[in-house]
């Protein structure tokens, strides 16, 4: 006898991982047929073993999404990719120039030289992260639909170069230098995926709301 | 061409279980019917993946049915295998006979 009030829920985050890989409707029968096992295993075997098999099924199901969602349509994600990695490239390169021209321009160096330091420092790599979200959006934007897959493509690729690249930058800069690079160039590819997420989120609400209406 | 491929492995196991169930096949049921028969786990993610890819190539059908409460609302999407998909099951197996045929399959391997 199961009351409204005794219903188990899965995990809200699997369920929020799921939703955002999902191409077109297919959330629905996937959430739906999840939720049906999963409830079904939670009377039968305890919680906490419906919660570990809903995590195993939704990191299974998230990467056939993912792949799925490249094979459906590999020519759309490669281009949107390239089209973020020239961006990448040319508004990476905009990103040093612009903060040390404010700098100058405001003649920072002379009367806030504590101020000065954080932006030559610190600020370029915020610089950089707000540039490589950007970046993100504008992919996302053009892939509609294949936000998630568009987006992390382009970061696994950026993210791939950074390790491939590692050992060269080691030789230029020592390892502790290389190091924190590396750390800087994982979180510009984040900031991609983040942007992804943000957008599809937000389209994904966007559509609920339309659906309500 | 099309008309001439063969079924991979886990798209004839799909398939043969969409026969199986017949009016009850969706996403569930048809991922408990293989793990049932093949003791392996399956994810619901590889099952609709490979019925989007069975459909496309015209070998399956899908239909929504009604949403209800213990799915939270949400419908099932049942499925069932076409002419097209019975031919291309039946090809599957003839060839997988004929290259098993005279080699005390098993025997030698049970």
């Amino acid at each position: 006898m199961t009351s409204q009030s005794h219903v188990v829920q899965p995990p809200p985050l699997a369920m929020w991982l799921l939703t955002l890989f999902a191409l077109d409707d297919a959330a629905e029968h996937i959430l739906g047929d999840l939720l049906e096992e999963f409830t079904r295993l939670a009377s039968k075997s305890g919680l906490p073993f419906a919660r570990r098999w809903y995590w195993r099924q939704t990191l299974k199901t998230v990467y056939q999404l993912a792949d799925h969602g490249f094979r459906t349509a590999p020519w759309s994600t490669m281009i949107a990719v390239a089209g973020g990695s020239a961006l990448r490239g040319d508004a990476g390169r905009l990103v040093e120039p612009t903060i040390f021209a404010v700098l100058e321009r405001y003649h920072v160096y002379e009367h806030h030289f504590g101020t000065y330091m954080f932006f030559a420092s610190t600020g370029i790599d915020i610089g950089y992260l707000i540039t490589f979200l950007l970046v993100g959006f504008v992919v996302a934007f053009v892939a509609r639909g294949r936000e998630m897959v568009a987006t992390m493509s382009l970061g696994l690729f950026w993210g791939a170069l950074t390790v491939v690249s590692f050992p060269a930058v080691v030789m230029q800069s020592g390892y502790g230098t290389a190091l924190s690079r590396v750390t800087v160039y994982f979180a510009d590819s984040m900031a991609i995926v983040i942007a992804g997420t943000i957008v599809r989120t937000h389209r994904l609400g966007a559509a609920a709301r339309h659906l309500q209406a | 061409m099309a008309d001439r491929d063969y079924l991979g492995e886990f798209e004839h196991m799909i398939v043969l279980a969409l026969l199986r169930l017949a009016d009850q096949a969706y996403g569930v049921t048809v991922r408990q019917e293989i793990e049932l028969r093949t003791n392996r786990e399956v994810s619901i993610g590889a099952v609709y993946a490979t019925l989007d890819r069975l459909e496309a190539k015209g070998y399956v059908k899908s239909h929504r049915g009604d949403p209800t409460p213990e799915r939270g609302g949400r419908a099932k999407r049942f499925f069932r295998v076409t002419a097209k998909g019975v031919a291309a099951v039946s090809r599957t197996h003839r060839a997988l006979e004929s290259m098993t045929e005279g080699l005390g399959f098993i025997r030698s391997y049970s």
